[in-house]
């Protein structure tokens, strides 16, 4: 068994080392590694116009996207927990289910037939990629808020503050948003991880002067290797900051919530 | 300022669980616990008086008035919870300051009263820390001081000992008493822990399936229980089945009894019980003095099916032709034959082997 | 009735969720099933379509080798991190769960200079006497893009199954052992059953992943390998196209996933673990 783990762990870093090098090396055509080390493909996609305006849009989706999902997801995250019963739980649980059971590619294409259409004429705008990017992370939202609330005992909680005088406002100022937090930043840098590499949907429905990162990047892998790389290893990294800062504020929150028990 | 349920019912919503026709008054400084199995509706009783729960039938009644439409957080209720329930990312004081700071109370003041409520549990030291520090003890200190400071008009106590230590659980019972005690407050303690309530309460009641079966003092439920289930759930017990023979006479499966029978006549079915400290070790044989009034004790002889050394008490169960006999006594002699005396025999209505003394 | 919040707070709460849903959603959704089904003609063009055949048999075998694949890896994987100390795991789990968020795009590219044409691993085992031409291909056929998207998939396997494995008792397998069964024998005969249900989710989960994605495809091989999404992402993608045979395939993309879904939940899953897909 730890044989096959080990080759697993090389299996998972290989690709992203030869990324890693392949965006430093001067050239790479037919050798085993690239020769020679330069800055240059990073300075030629900080300076390509298309890549400078897909990396913004990109951001501005994924700071959207973060935010809706806060105010569209908690609320009804909160809403799920508290109301559930057989019947909720159980429509909770289709909604989770429902993107893998609803690929990515079919979403994109009702999408399409939806709204290019003369009463919904919002194919291409970046307000429906935002929609969007919020259709496919919402569910991961509201299942990894539900669980955490579960977690909490947040009911507990909020059980003692009703006896010791609070109204609903105020327990959910003083009790909900504190504890639930740190696992509130924890989900949304998830999704900001999840929305910053999103190309199956975006290839589709982006406008071409809203098309984010992603879908611009595969443009590249057309082009020169040492600048596919390096625009590459950009998104990595961006993703991989999003997703590592999420596991520690959740380790952070999870030695909290054991603390307290 | 009394608590009070009239002719409460409340059944959870597609469930047939739940509390049936219960009517009880807690008074100014008195402490009421509620006991009885898991699932007997002893929760569901302090659910109704939190207000977490709403009845179907009957009112809720604080101070003589009509709170059952009420939402918990108008009730001023102090609630004491299995968990405690602190706020784990309050400060201990900012805990107890929390019922002072959603009623607008400043906070220089709130401050000050909450570490002086603090003060009153011996937390005082502990102020500025965070509920995570805490031993099991501390923090039901803490929860306690909480559900007091706002001076609600009843404290709510929730299977408070249940989640500590059993060494630490006397000096925290005795600890609850003293404050409430202190505060003169009317207490309805719910706990599945027999001891604990006939330790520190005024008044028992005795939950079974949702109904309240006898409801006395300590001292009224363990010497006179209403019937067999409570003088089973109250203490240790002797129970056998038994019909009347005549006046004074109760014949059972493993002899006859010289008791009291007013009130019952020959032929009716009847439980006999007897608590075990007061079955008598007799010399083998021997016609012991009879202490217990008119009527002659009855007699009976057997082999020691098992015997507990307790340290203080031995508790002896004796194998006798038709039965067993439990008695704990303090003495170290073998004990073959035994005697109780009339007015320790209560006659109990007659009840099918519920309580695991008859297979 | 609930004490936390009343009806119309909750409800209130729900409707901008139920909104986004509806509208993002269900009717997308929607509207591509009336396309493929108020066409009667569509499905009849599709069935007589012999690109379609070949991408649904791309997509059956993609969809059975890869999480298969992914299955045995995950939990060899699962094995070893459940014996690791808390804090060695923890960091495990992290790195394993980072391709989890990585785009479709990350692991093509970095496939294509692994294994690619002119990979490394391609051009290491030409040194060997390996045709590269054959190794490369590799990454081209179904299984090769198998093996691409076990990089995303074995962490979902993972995260399924540990917490199946944490919970199991291993005094049972020494309990076994003590009974006279050997070591492999124990593991099949007490271990198996009793994760069974977390290996048959992972592997439904994965399946649905595995049939659904598109994006890792087409960045290693345009639309040139046979698999069912990128036979319709070029129908989609091309004007002038037959939109309710699009809608048509699309239907059958959402059966085959929507069965291997129902069967993972038929079975009985512990614990969700569901992220949203890369």
């Amino acid at each position: 068994m730890p044989i096959v783990a080990i080759a697993y762990f090389l299996f998972l870093f290989a690709p992203v080392l030869l990324l890693a090098l392949g965006s430093f090396g001067e050239s790479w055509s037919n050798t085993l590694l690239p020769t020679g080390f330069t800055w240059r493909w990073y300075e030629e996609v900080a300076s390509d116009p298309s890549f400078r305006r897909a990396f913004v849009t990109s951001l501005q989706i994924v700071g959207l996207t973060c935010v809706l999902n806060v105010l569209v997801g908690l609320p009804l995250a909160y809403a799920i927990q508290v109301g559930a019963k057989g019947g909720v739980r159980l429509a909770t649980r289709l909604v989770t289910l429902l993107p893998v059971a609803v690929p990515d590619l079919v979403l994109a294409f009702g999408f399409i037939l939806v709204f290019s259409s003369d009463q919904l004429p919002w194919l291409g705008s970046f307000w429906l990629l935002a929609a969007g990017h919020l259709v496919l992370t919402l569910p991961y939202t509201v299942t990894a808020l539900v669980a955490d609330m579960e977690q909490l005992r947040l009911d507990e909680y909020e059980h003692a503050a009703a006896t010791l005088g609070a109204p609903f406002l105020a327990r959910i100022r003083d009790i909900v948003f504190p504890l639930l937090g740190p696992s509130l930043v924890s989900s949304m840098l998830t999704v900001a991880a999840l929305s910053i590499g999103e190309f199956q949907l975006s290839n589709l429905i982006a406008g071409f002067l809203s098309r984010p990162y992603p879908v611009v990047l595969l443009q590249a892998f057309y082009g020169a290797t040492g600048f596919a790389c390096a625009a590459t290893i950009v998104l990595l990294v961006l993703a991989a900051i999003a997703s590592l800062a999420s596991s520690l504020t959740s380790r952070l929150s999870n030695n909290k919530k054991a603390a307290a028990a | 300022m009394t608590l009070k349920y009239e002719n409460v019912s409340f059944t959870y919503p597609g469930a047939t669980t739940g509390i049936f026709d219960i009517s009880l008054e807690i008074d100014k400084g008195e402490l009421l616990a509620i006991i009885g199995a898991s699932g007997s509706g002893k929760s569901t009783i302090l659910k109704l008086l939190a207000g977490f729960v709403s009845p179907d039938h009957g009112r809720i009644v604080i101070d003589g008035k009509d709170v059952s439409a009420l939402s918990p957080e108008s009730r001023r209720l102090g609630v004491v919870f299995q968990n405690y329930a602190l706020f784990p990312h309050m400060r201990l004081w900012e805990n107890v300051a929390y019922p002072l700071k959603v009623r607008g109370v400043a906070r220089s003041e709130r401050h000050a009263r909450a570490v002086e409520m603090l003060d009153r549990v011996g937390m005082k030291s502990r102020a500025d820390d965070l509920p995570a520090a805490l031993s099991g003890g501390q923090q039901q200190r803490v929860a306690l001081a909480r559900a007091l400071v706002f001076e609600p008009q009843g404290l709510l106590l929730d299977e408070p000992l249940s989640a500590l230590d059993a060494s630490l659980r006397v000096e925290m019972r005795d600890e609850i008493l003293r404050v409430q005690r202190a505060s003169g407050i009317a207490t309805l303690l719910v706990t599945h822990d027999q001891e604990e309530a006939l330790s520190i309460a005024d008044k028992i009641a005795v939950m079974r399936d949702g109904r309240l079966i006898q409801i006395g003092t300590p001292r009224e439920l363990y010497e006179t229980p209403a019937n067999a289930y409570v003088a089973g759930f109250v203490g240790q017990s002797n129970l056998w089945q038994g019909k009347v023979r005549s006046d004074g006479m109760v014949d059972t499966e493993i002899g006859a009894f010289a008791c009291d029978t007013q009130g019952h006549s020959s032929g009716d079915a009847v439980t006999v019980f007897v608590r075990p400290e007061r079955v008598l070790p007799a010399a083998a044989g021997g016609e012991g003095q009879d202490a217990g009034g008119d009527r002659p004790a009855s007699h009976f002889s057997g082999a020691v099916d098992a015997d507990r050394y307790l340290g203080p008490i031995r508790r002896i169960d004796l194998k006798v032709p038709g039965g067993l006999i439990r008695l704990e006594t303090h003495l170290r002699d073998a004990v073959t034959s035994v005697r109780v005396p009339a007015d320790a025999i209560r006659l109990l209505p007659a009840h099918r082997s519920q309580t695991g003394v008859f297979p | 009735m609930s004490v936390r919040a009343s009806r119309k707070a909750l409800a209130a709460f729900a409707l901008p969720g139920c909104i986004t849903l509806g509208l993002f959603f269900l009717l997308p959704v929607g509207t591509v099933m009336t396309g493929a089904l108020t066409d009667g003609g569509a499905f009849v063009r599709l069935v007589n379509d012999p690109v379609f055949w070949n991408g649904l048999k791309g997509t059956l075998i993609l969809g059975t080798a890869a999480p298969l694949f992914s299955l045995v890896v995950g939990f060899c994987i699962a094995l070893t991190l459940n014996r690791l100390a808390p804090k060695a795991k923890t960091a495990a789990l992290i790195a394993i769960s980072l391709p989890l968020t990585f785009s479709g795009l990350i692991v093509a590219y970095g496939f294509i200079l692994l294994v690619g044409r002119a990979g490394f691993v391609t051009l290491l085992l030409a040194e060997l006497g390996f045709d590269p031409a054959v190794v490369g291909g590799f990454i081209f056929s179904p299984f090769g893009l198998g093996l691409a998207y076990s990089y995303y998939l074995v962490p979902r396997v993972v995260l399924i199954v540990l917490p199946a494995i944490g919970n199991f008792d291993r005094n049972q397998l020494i309990a076994a052992r003590s009974l006279g069964a050997g070591a492999g024998r124990a593991m099949i005969d007490v271990m198996l059953p009793q994760i069974a249900p977390s290996l048959v989710a992972a592997f439904c989960l994965t399946s649905a992943v595995a049939v659904g994605a598109y994006g890792t495809a087409l960045a290693l091989v345009g639309t040139q390998v046979n698999i069912l999404p990128l036979v319709l992402y070029s129908k989609i993608s091309e004007t002038g196209t037959d939109l309710p045979a699009a809608s048509a395939a699309s239907l059958v993309l959402i059966a085959i996933c929507v069965l291997i879904i129902s069967l993972g939940e038929a079975v009985g899953r512990k614990g969700s673990t569901s992220r949203a897909r890369g």
